[in-house]
């Protein structure tokens, strides 16, 4: 019993050569396994192939093939394919097709067949293992990430598949929801016997639970099986694997404090009908790096998305003392912005265009922007679309697109997120060596303490609705 | 109204809506849209809300008046006016175009404020036949509208943030919106996908929407008694 891949070799397109080449490898039921790897390896894509999602919806198998338990994936129909492997989804917003929770469990469990009167027993059921039983009747437009990655839970339990099959569950989510799922998913597998597969940069989360880590390198599973309880971190290290609570060893000059660039007092943020942020005050100087930690669900991308001017909010926010709602045209962009989602921040039509449009009044546009594109690894991806790329390739782009571009003050979004320690590492240096050499004021969010400890010259938390001042030793 | 079967509901309104169209009388264009308001408030309907989404008709209502008033017999029109008039004078004429547009839109937002929408794509799956591809499909495309409004500002705000000022509608700032929305749809469908649904399969009813007495009553009122009133009344 198990996940078999026997020579798998898959592509998107064409064009752009194989995604997984040759694929080879074995993942036991009875094992919690985390497959780990550099950002646009595969990992997803082979997700979606042990699903049967692919090469259904895209792409196509050259060679080779995927079994779940002995049967092929692709070749079942969804009713039975939902029963075999469960998926749950890197994107939290775009996995559900009701409008409240109840309503999208119902669906599910009518998709199977399950007979009406077992309904509600089994929603019940559902939600009391992941614990959201409060939530049910909740419109999901109106959770945050954390609660819809515990609805999404819900919604597999509800069905119990033989395998979860797990996408970067936790990327959108704080510590501590991350840890209540982790802890769930640990106990659908020793109680229901779920085989349990997730693609995961960050380790964490599992430790505790997970059994094996697996390492993807080129479209390729690495041999090594990694034992979860007993990590060598210098190991992990060379296979470039976040060290959970291992340092990141920065590598960026130290800080030159300049004049106050951004100021925002008594800031008010209203959402849902209800005040989320109030009384926020605080200022950010040039050349100075901050991290804004918080909660999930406490208010990090929502300040940040009311200082792009996508939500509406009270109290004053000045860039370089004029109101930001009143900026004039020659002012703006002098705030850029990194957003969680990268896809929210792509303007061009290509992968290129993307990175021009950041340089455009450079007169060496053309050679910057293919040095920017080699030196992150998407140079082959110049000519197509932004979209097209994997969620960690994204992610590298809209980066590299707002360091290439002159601001004042650079608000990033989780700039880290679903990458791997490498890349985590690469963007931070490049976003912080440009905060000091450009003396811009980067302001970054993240979950991952260790990085705002590392990165950041000051750090901020968002608790109980308004924005503190955190000191190292409380971190 | 909220009680009422969605399918059956949608049907006598719509013959509703035809029983006045063939009609040139403002009372019961009038009566239609009273009425209607009334069954709004009675199922709840905040009245704050029912005002709000009544200001645009007001609009169109006068708008209509005055054409209404305008195109009377002395107008100078190349056809003669009788093909065109509602009524015998300008005042009348006004009154039966301005009421026609409160009664269409009191009757539409009877419909739209009284009917639950996942009742509605159920109802219109099992009574009307709906393919359940394009039931859900509609479902899943309805929970993606209200990011719509959202991702136009953070479109807008990915410009200002590199410096770029766009104007509303501009087709720079729609291309994105256009790939988000295909990119969405993909999405959503694998996830659906994932979920076990699939357009061919049959699938459990956890509650089905079935067609009871008041059903009948209601489509017996609004389809047949309301018809004969009209013809016996001879407008």
């Amino acid at each position: 019993m198990g996940i078999i891949f026997d020579g798998l070799e898959f592509s998107y397109s064409g064009e752009l050569g194989p995604v997984l080449s040759g694929l080879d490898g074995e993942f036991r039921k009875d094992e919690i396994t985390v497959l780990t790897g550099t950002s646009g390896c595969g990992k997803s894509t082979l997700l979606y192939l042990a699903a049967g999602l692919y090469p259904g919806s895209t792409g196509a198998v050259m060679k080779g093939r995927v079994t779940v338990d002995g049967n092929e994936p692709g070749h079942l129909p969804p009713q039975k394919r939902c029963i075999l492997a469960g998926m749950m989804f890197q994107n939290p917003d775009l996995q559900f097709c009701m409008d409240t929770v109840r309503n999208e469990l119902i669906f599910c469990l009518e998709n199977i067949q399950t007979e009406p009167g077992e309904i509600d027993k089994k929603i019940r059921e559902a939600l009391d293992f992941c614990g959201i039983a409060e939530l049910e009747n909740r419109t999901l437009i109106t959770l945050s990430g954390g609660e819809k990655q515990k609805v999404a839970l819900a919604c597999l339990a509800a069905i119990n598949p033989g395998w979860l099959l797990l996408d970067e569950p936790f990327a959108n989510i704080d510590e501590e929801s991350a840890r209540s799922i982790a802890e769930r998913l640990g106990k659908m597998h020793s109680e229901r016997g779920t085989g349990i597969l997730a693609v995961d940069h960050r380790l964490d989360s599992w430790l505790g639970i997970a059994d094996t880590i697996r390492v993807m390198e080129d479209g390729k599973l690495l041999p090594e099986s990694l034992d979860a309880r007993s990590l060598d971190p210098e190991k992990l290290e060379s296979l470039g694997i976040i060290v959970p609570g291992g340092s990141y060893s920065p590598d960026i000059p130290p800080a030159k404090p300049g004049d106050t660039v951004l100021e925002l007092s008594g800031i008010e943020i209203m959402q849902g009908g209800r005040t989320l942020l109030r009384d926020v005050n605080a200022s950010f100087r040039r050349g100075v790096i901050y991290a804004v930690l918080g909660q999930s669900g406490t208010g990090k991308s929502t300040l940040f998305s009311a200082l792009s001017g996508v939500l509406p909010y009270g109290g004053e926010a000045k860039l370089e003392g004029r109101d930001i709602k009143h900026l004039r045209r020659s002012d703006i962009g002098k705030m850029g912005f990194i957003t969680q989602n990268p896809q929210d921040q792509f303007v061009g039509g290509t992968v290129r265009q993307e990175i021009l449009t950041s340089l455009r009044k450079a007169p060496d546009a053309a050679e910057r922007s293919e040095e920017i594109l080699r030196r992150i690894k998407l140079w082959r991806y110049r000519d197509i679309s932004p979209y097209m790329l994997s969620q960690g390739q994204q992610r590298r782009l809209g980066t590299a697109a707002l360091i290439a571009y002159d601001c004042h003050c650079l608000v990033c979004d989780e700039p880290t997120y679903a990458q791997d320690r490498r890349n985590t590492i690469a963007i931070m240096d490049a976003l912080c060596r440009q905060a000091r050499e450009k003396n811009i004021a980067l302001i970054f969010s993240t979950h991952d303490r260790q990085l705002a400890k590392d990165y950041a010259d000051e750090i901020l938390e968002i608790k109980e609705g308004t924005l503190h001042a955190v000191t190292e030793p409380g971190l | 109204m909220r009680s009422l079967n969605p399918a059956c509901k949608f049907i006598a309104l719509i013959i509703v809506t035809i029983v006045l169209a063939g009609r040139r009388d403002p009372v019961w264009n009038t009566a239609a849209f009273v009425l209607s308001m009334v069954l709004i408030l009675a199922s709840g309907v905040r009245p704050k809300t029912v005002l709000l989404l009544l200001l645009p008709v007001a609009l169109a209502a006068l708008g209509m008046f005055f054409t209404g008033y305008r195109f009377t017999a002395e107008s100078a029109m190349p056809v003669r006016s009788d093909a065109f008039l509602s009524g015998d004078s300008h005042l009348l004429n006004g009154v039966t175009q301005a009421s026609r547009v409160l009664a269409y839109a009191g009757l539409g937002y009877l419909f739209a404020l009284t009917t639950d929408r996942i009742h509605m794509v159920r109802s219109f799956h099992r009574q009307f036949h709906l393919p359940q591809v394009f039931a859900y499909g509609l479902l899943a495309a309805w929970g993606v509208f209200p990011h719509m409004a959202m991702e136009y500002r953070k479109t807008k705000a990915a410009f200002r943030a590199r410096g770029i000022h766009v104007f509303p509608l501009s087709p720079s700032l729609l291309a994105p919106l256009l790939v988000k929305s295909v990119r969405w749809s993909d999405e959503l469908s694998v996830a659906m996908e994932s979920k076990g649904f699939s357009a061919a399969a049959k699938r459990s009813d956890y509650a089905p929407v079935k067609v009871h007495l008041r059903d009948w009553l209601f489509l017996i009122a609004c389809c047949v008694i309301l018809p004969l009133a009209s013809i016996l009344t001879g407008n």
